[in-house]
């Protein structure tokens, strides 16, 4: 606390009481890092000439040293560590012997070294002349240091002092660095060292990851370090926040270093960043406002580009802040926040913060549950107009996703996502195209096409990332990787492939830990899982536990549950009510795939009443709602439903004509459990068929039904099914007794008897199921 | 009340004591203990000669060290610390390794501020520090474990911990110092610095002495608790310290902390005629002049302050608000500034820059500057407040609430942060939170009188007349009880309001009244005389009617007359 105070004691610099970051107006300040960038660049300049392509390649690397030195002090400049190193690898070599000089010998060496400097204005023919970059550099460096007063001069020395025996006083680096500098002493020149410097400089690029860790503990960093550090942390918190700090030791290094330089409003942003993953809003308001307090400040510090800057980050504070409240769910806070923004922002003609309000409007319109299709059409054009492509494709996403449940025709959803498809290219928008990637995937499962979904899921799991590589990270760990990512796991749960299921959720996660914001993608999907598997083994008692970890995700998810499991435990009156007051609930919101699932569970309650009669309409209904939405995948099993309920109703063949329409989307898209169902469903109705005819037909008949039941064994048997493998052998067994073939019949019937011991509860009657 | 009195009953014991500190405090050059002990000994009764304590006796070290001491103290004296920690440096006695480990202490934090000029660069701004903290505590540490520490270098070794922002164990060894030497006042203020809430006062466990309700004093005035805070003065006063300027200049600035402006004007005053030099907390007998708009009051006090000594951080806020009261905000700006670099920690300065920035309409430093102010102490309420002044200035409702809710929170019985929170979320339509916060700020008692009329407006607005009646009638109540003619009254819209108010509800005899008070304001003169037609016509005409149709039953149908809840005849405006 003492220190923040102290450290505007004596600043007399503050006019406008702004307190600027320059005490004496001097824009460059000499510190040990520069000095050795001077030493390098004397080397350089005194150096015999080299041959043109090294020339080339230690030109720019000095370009980028000098830059990183002279770049302003507010600017982030995420390789400075990078240049540091390397700068530190060349003057190891190059000029680590005038280094060693200043270092160990005394002051009056550091003195000697700025006077022998060539000053820019005498040097005509050298690199060092005024007007080049290197010249520019050297004069700044020159200018600061004659203006340094007398004590400054010996803090310098202690400061070059001790960057020097920090970095090379490491037992590794003295073994390595001296004596080698020892030997080539003599014949040092810059064609040699130069491939060993590029080498270096690369490798340092690749694994800059150990580098801070042990910074951060040395107590208070540079201007530049800190920069780093917030650049680094803030990207890894976009893309892949494992690799990022974990959030209390993130927030002690913030707070270590607000602490000593409090003007660094940065720091706050990612205070704000850093106590949103960890769900605080009370931090995350006050860090939001203080930085945006702080950037009001700089903003008008730099008037030149007219009210830009203030009046802008004001608006766009009352953005941020609307999206924070957005993301804690407050939505009427983020209502009131978004029109003051809104207010603001027209009032001072912004067009493009305005755009982005009027996205953010629909988001919270769509988050609140209204329909806010017009909304996004007016951003979508109004976006175009002002070419802001991110905007205009994130609000075709969003118009997608709503057609999609709305029940829009493919074609033209798949075309609107083509056409952002182009858009994202051209402006190489890498995050839009995960989305849109991830988008297809839903679209492909919803309709229930499995190849397709899974083959999209793969293309963005496997897609190389448009955005450069940095630190090592690449993106993802954004929604889209995890919906991309969830839809691979359910899709496997279908296939029955349980292994590479576990495998998904395990990768899922480790990249997405239980605390952040889209575990809660992942933790459905798993519940989901193992409930669908709880309930195809029988085993309600393990299912049940499920609905409550369901329901506390997502609530009309859970009801749905609930309602299955009821009626598996024969608690028809309790699931019936549930299931009525979830499909009101679904017609208002209209959620059209739970509304179809809702009345085949109705309908499956209706046969345990025996009311067949009854559940056909309904089982119509649903059947007319999922073609209208090309829902296939739901379609096919409200048809199942419809031939098991024809069946029942003493009209085989007409069960059988209806199911061969089904059966082909089955067999090419349907899960397991629906392929083996639809196949036992067909056995069925070509056993019953059979008992009507003649006795040479019907052994034929019989014959496809053991053969469809054959293939359904196989499908069971691939989920472990038990119960159903149980039905299915029974028939197996009685069929075989009917054509006479004895052995096949003891065979299943001891597969029968097998099982039946196995599972000893009693099976519901194997009439009465689908 | 009556334990303090047996405490305080021996007067004579605690000047006595106080005199021993004094000269304790002295040759150890606790320069501002020595103050505060003098002005409270000052305060009490000479003592008779045959009752002053007898010079402090010897020990054998002391006798010893006595020579280096003497040199020590007199280099001390001038600043140089270093030559006197050298000469003090092979000394064995409690007070010799006081000033040896205090005068290495100062000379490092004299070197710090030093250093800050000399800095190279930006970078180096927030990390120059005392570099001889480190050692000390190093050393103190030892000898607290080994328990040999004295009061006074515990004190030392608190203050060193404090630096360190160990600020855990800064309370637990002040407390300590305390208990060692409870005398000593340093110690105790540097423990309310440290206190933030009144749990953790609670908490501490302090040494059972009668300085210690000067301590509790202080605290409860720290911690808003004003109430509690003039409780204690008054008993202190009452068991004999009632001439203590100490107190007195307490008292005053914890009625200005309630906004009790009369009663600390005139205690400011007889402050100023008992202490005619005095400079400490005339800023905030400023700020109550400033309140008070009293011009040649303020200009008399800051003329003299600065005949007294115009580089004060007290003199530049009193001229700064000189400045503003004159609306020559640039200037008061710059003064505010002066008293920021002779002292940054100075809070209210950063607040009062805000707010001459905010006249000047420079919303930005106006933000920078509380923004400081909130840096050095996070419960300054007004830096909250004006943060959310500058925001709505800005026209941004929705996000100047976190801030007067900041303000709010830390001051939850102000009413001007009900107001402004009320006023926000009226713009924000938000009716329901903006009438409870208005209703609220009436409750607590509200300063400006504003909350009611507000309310009422409010409740005009989405058309719930009786509610605004009855606010407007508690209004007119609240100004006339009160007396004092204010400004911005608006008893004249209320008295209007009310007439077409009864006048809709056929309330003729009321309606008349209210019309006819209306009379006496300017601005509502005309819409009274309309008012009063009015009524006189529907009078004659029901009057007509009633005659013609109900001749026979008027007479067992008079109207039994209603108590007019507004009884204005026994108000005089």
């Amino acid at each position: 606390m003492a220190s923040v105070h102290e450290s505007l004691y004596f600043n007399p610099m503050m006019t406008n009481g702004v307190v600027h970051a320059n005490v004496f107006g001097i824009k460059d300040w000499v510190t040990p890092y520069k000095i050795s960038v001077l030493a390098l660049l004397y080397e350089m300049t005194t150096s015999k000439p080299i041959a043109l392509q090294e020339r080339r390649r230690l030109n720019k690397l000095i370009l980028f040293v000098c830059l990183s030195g002279m770049l302003p002090s507010n600017s982030i400049c995420c390789e400075t560590p990078v240049s540091d190193a390397c700068c530190l690898l060349s003057s190891h070599t190059l000029s680590l012997n005038r280094l060693h000089e200043m270092a160990d010998g005394e002051l009056k060496d550091m003195e000697y070294f700025f006077a022998t400097l060539p000053t820019p204005f005498s040097a005509i023919d050298s690199e060092a002349y005024k007007t080049s970059v290197v010249g520019l550099f050297m004069r700044h460096m020159l200018l600061a240091y004659n203006k340094l007063s007398f004590s400054q001069v010996y803090k310098l020395y202690k400061a070059l002092q001790q960057y020097y025996h920090s970095h090379y006083s490491q037992p590794g680096d003295v073994q390595v660095g001296l004596p080698a500098l020892a030997a080539d002493d003599s014949d040092m020149d810059l064609t040699s060292t130069e491939d060993n410097v590029g080498e270096r400089m690369e490798k340092e690029e690749l694994d800059t990851a150990p580098l801070h860790e042990s910074e951060l503990s040395r107590g208070p960093l540079s201007q530049k370090q800190a920069e780093y550090f917030l650049a680094r942390q803030a990207y890894l918190l976009k893309n892949d926040e494992n690799k990022a700090l974990k959030p209390s030791a993130l927030q002690d290094e913030l707070n270590n270093m607000l602490k000593f330089n409090p003007d660094f409003a940065e720091a706050h942003y990612l205070s704000y960043l850093n106590s949103m993953r960890v769900q605080d809003i009370f931090i995350s308001t006050h860090s939001l406002l203080h930085y945006f307090d702080r950037l009001i400040l700089s903003g008008s510090e730099g008037k030149s580009n007219g009210d830009e800057g203030y009046g802008r980050s004001l608006r766009y504070a009352a953005l941020n802040l609307a999206a924070l409240h957005c993301r804690f769910g407050h939505y009427q806070q983020a209502d009131l926040a978004l029109q003051e923004a809104i207010r603001i922002a027209q009032e001072s003609n912004d067009h493009v913060c305005l755009q982005h309000c009027l996205s953010w409007l629909y988001t919270l319109e769509q988050m609140k549950g209204s329909d806010s299709s017009v909304l996004t059409e007016d951003s979508v054009k109004m976006a175009a107009h002002f070419c802001l492509p991110y905007l205009v494709s994130l609000g075709i996403q969003s118009l997608v996703q709503q057609g999609a449940v709305q029940g829009k025709t493919a074609h033209e959803l798949m075309d609107a996502l083509k056409d952002t498809d182009i858009l994202h290219w051209k402006h190489s928008l890498s995050e839009l195209i995960d989305i849109s990637l991830a988008q297809t995937t839903s679209i492909w499962r919803m309709y229930g096409k499995s190849t397709m979904a899974q083959q999209q899921a793969q293309l963005l799991l496997n897609m190389n990332s448009l955005e450069q590589v940095n630190f090592g990270v690449q993106q993802n760990n954004t929604e889209a990787f995890a919906v991309a990512l969830c839809h691979l796991a359910e899709l496997h749960a279908e296939q029955g492939l349980y292994g590479a299921v576990s495998e998904v959720l395990k990768h899922l996660k480790e990249q997405f830990p239980p605390h952040t914001q889209h575990a809660k993608l992942w933790m459905l999907c798993d519940l989901k899982i193992q409930f669908d598997r709880a309930m195809n083994d029988g085993k309600y008692h393990l299912a049940e536990p499920h609905v409550t970890a369901i329901a506390a995700l997502n609530k009309t998810e859970g009801l749905y549950r609930k309602a299955q499991v009821l009626k598996a435990l024969n608690r028809t009156t309790e699931a019936y009510s549930i299931l009525q007051r979830l499909q009101l609930y679904c017609e208002k919101t209209k959620y059209t795939e739970m509304i179809i699932r809702v009345m085949l569970v109705t309908a499956e309650l209706h046969w345990e009443s025996s009311g067949f009669a009854t559940a056909l309409p309904l089982l119509l209904q649903a059947l007319a709602l999922a073609r209208q939405h090309h829902l296939q995948a739901l379609a096919s099993e409200t048809i199942l439903h419809l031939a098991f309920t024809q069946l029942m109703l003493g009209v085989p063949e007409q069960a059988l004509g209806v199911l061969h329409e089904a059966m082909e989307p089955i067999l090419a898209h349907g899960a397991v459990m629906d392929k083996g169902r639809a196949l036992l469903l067909a056995a069925r109705c070509q056993m019953a068929m059979a008992g009507t005819r003649s006795n040479g037909q019907k052994h034929a008949a019989l014959g496809l039904a053991v053969q469809s039941l054959g293939e359904a064994a196989a499908y069971f048997s691939m989920l472990d099914c038990k119960e159903r493998l149980r039905d299915v052998h029974y028939l197996q067994a009685r069929l075989h007794h009917t054509l006479g073939q004895t052995p096949q019949r003891n065979k299943c019937a001891m597969l029968f008897r097998l099982l039946d011991q196995e599972l000893q509860a009693p099976g519901a009657a194997v009439a009465m199921r689908l | 009340m009556a334990a303090l009195c047996s405490e305080f009953g021996d007067l004579v014991q605690i000047k006595k004591q106080l005199i021993s500190v004094i000269s304790l405090c002295k040759e150890r050059g606790l320069v501002h203990s020595v103050k505060w002990a003098s002005e409270l000994a000052f305060s009490l009764d000479p003592l008779p000669k045959n009752e002053l304590p007898p010079p402090t006796f010897f020990t054998e070290e002391d006798a010893q060290d006595l020579d280096a001491l003497g040199l020590a103290k007199s280099y001390f004296d001038l600043k140089e610390y270093d030559r006197a920690a050298y000469f003090l440096r092979g000394c064995c006695s409690q007070k010799a390794y006081f000033l040896y480990m205090y005068s290495r202490y100062l000379s490092g934090e004299k070197k710090k501020d030093d250093e800050t000029v000399d800095s190279l660069g930006p970078l180096e701004k927030g990390q120059v520090r005392n570099e001889a903290l480190r050692e000390l505590r190093v050393e103190l540490s030892k000898k607290h474990s080994a328990g040999e520490l004295d009061g006074f270098a515990l004190y030392l070794y608190g203050v060193v911990l404090r630096k360190l922002d160990l600020l855990k164990e800064a309370v637990d060894v002040f407390v300590e110092a305390t208990h060692a030497l409870p005398l000593h006042w340093g110690a105790w203020l540097e423990l309310c610095n440290l206190v933030t809430n009144i749990e953790m006062l609670k908490s501490l466990s302090l040494p059972d002495c009668w300085i210690r309700d000067f301590f509790m004093a202080h605290m409860y005035t720290e911690l808003q608790m004003i109430k509690e805070a003039l409780q204690k003065y008054q008993s202190l006063i009452e068991a004999g310290f009632s001439k203590s300027t100490y107190i007195m200049s307490q008292i005053a600035v914890a009625y200005h902390n309630i906004r009790d402006i009369d009663q600390a004007l005139a205690l400011f005053n007889e402050l100023r005629e008992q202490d005619p030099f005095r400079v400490e907390n005339m800023d905030t007998f400023s700020n109550l002049l400033y309140v008070r708009s009293m011009k040649p009051e303020l200009s008399y006090l800051a003329h003299n302050l600065v005949e007294i000594d115009k580089y004060r951080v007290e003199t530049c806020c009193v001229i700064g608000n000189y400045y503003s009261l004159r609306s020559q905000h640039e200037k008061a700006a710059l003064y505010f500034q002066r008293a920021l670099k002779l002292n940054p920690r100075c809070l209210g300065a950063w607040t009062l820059m805000g707010h001459e920035y905010m006249e000047m309409k420079n919303t930005s430093a106006a933000i920078q500057a509380y923004r400081h102010a909130i840096e050095v102490n996070k419960r300054d309420y007004r830096a909250w407040y004006g943060l959310g002044q500058t925001y709505e200035i800005l026209k941004m409702p929705f996000y100047c609430l976190y801030y007067y809710r900041k303000a709010h929170q830390l001051r939850p019985n102000d009413s001007r942060m009900l107001v402004a929170l009320g006023e926000s979320y009226e713009k924000l339509s938000q009716h329901v939170e903006a009438k409870k916060c208005y209703w609220r700020a009436y409750s607590v008692g509200d300063v400006e009188r504003m909350a009611l009329l507000k309310l009422a407006k409010l409740h005009e607005q989405l058309n719930e007349s009786d509610d605004a009646a009855q606010c407007y009638i508690i209004y007119i109540q609240d100004i006339f009880s009160c007396g004092e003619q204010l400004e911005h009254a608006e008893v004249s819209t209320a008295l209007r309001y009310l007439g077409q108010y009864y006048f809709k509800n056929k309330l003729y005899d009321e309606a008349s009244l209210c019309a006819q008070r209306c009379c006496d304001y300017n601005d509502a003169r005309e819409e009274g005389k309309a008012l009063l037609r009015q009524i006189s016509q529907v009078r004659d005409q029901t009057e007509s009617s009633t005659t013609d149709l109900f001749g026979p039953l008027s007479s067992n149908n008079t109207p039994i007359r209603r108590v007019s809840p507004l009884d204005l005849s026994s108000f005089t405006p």
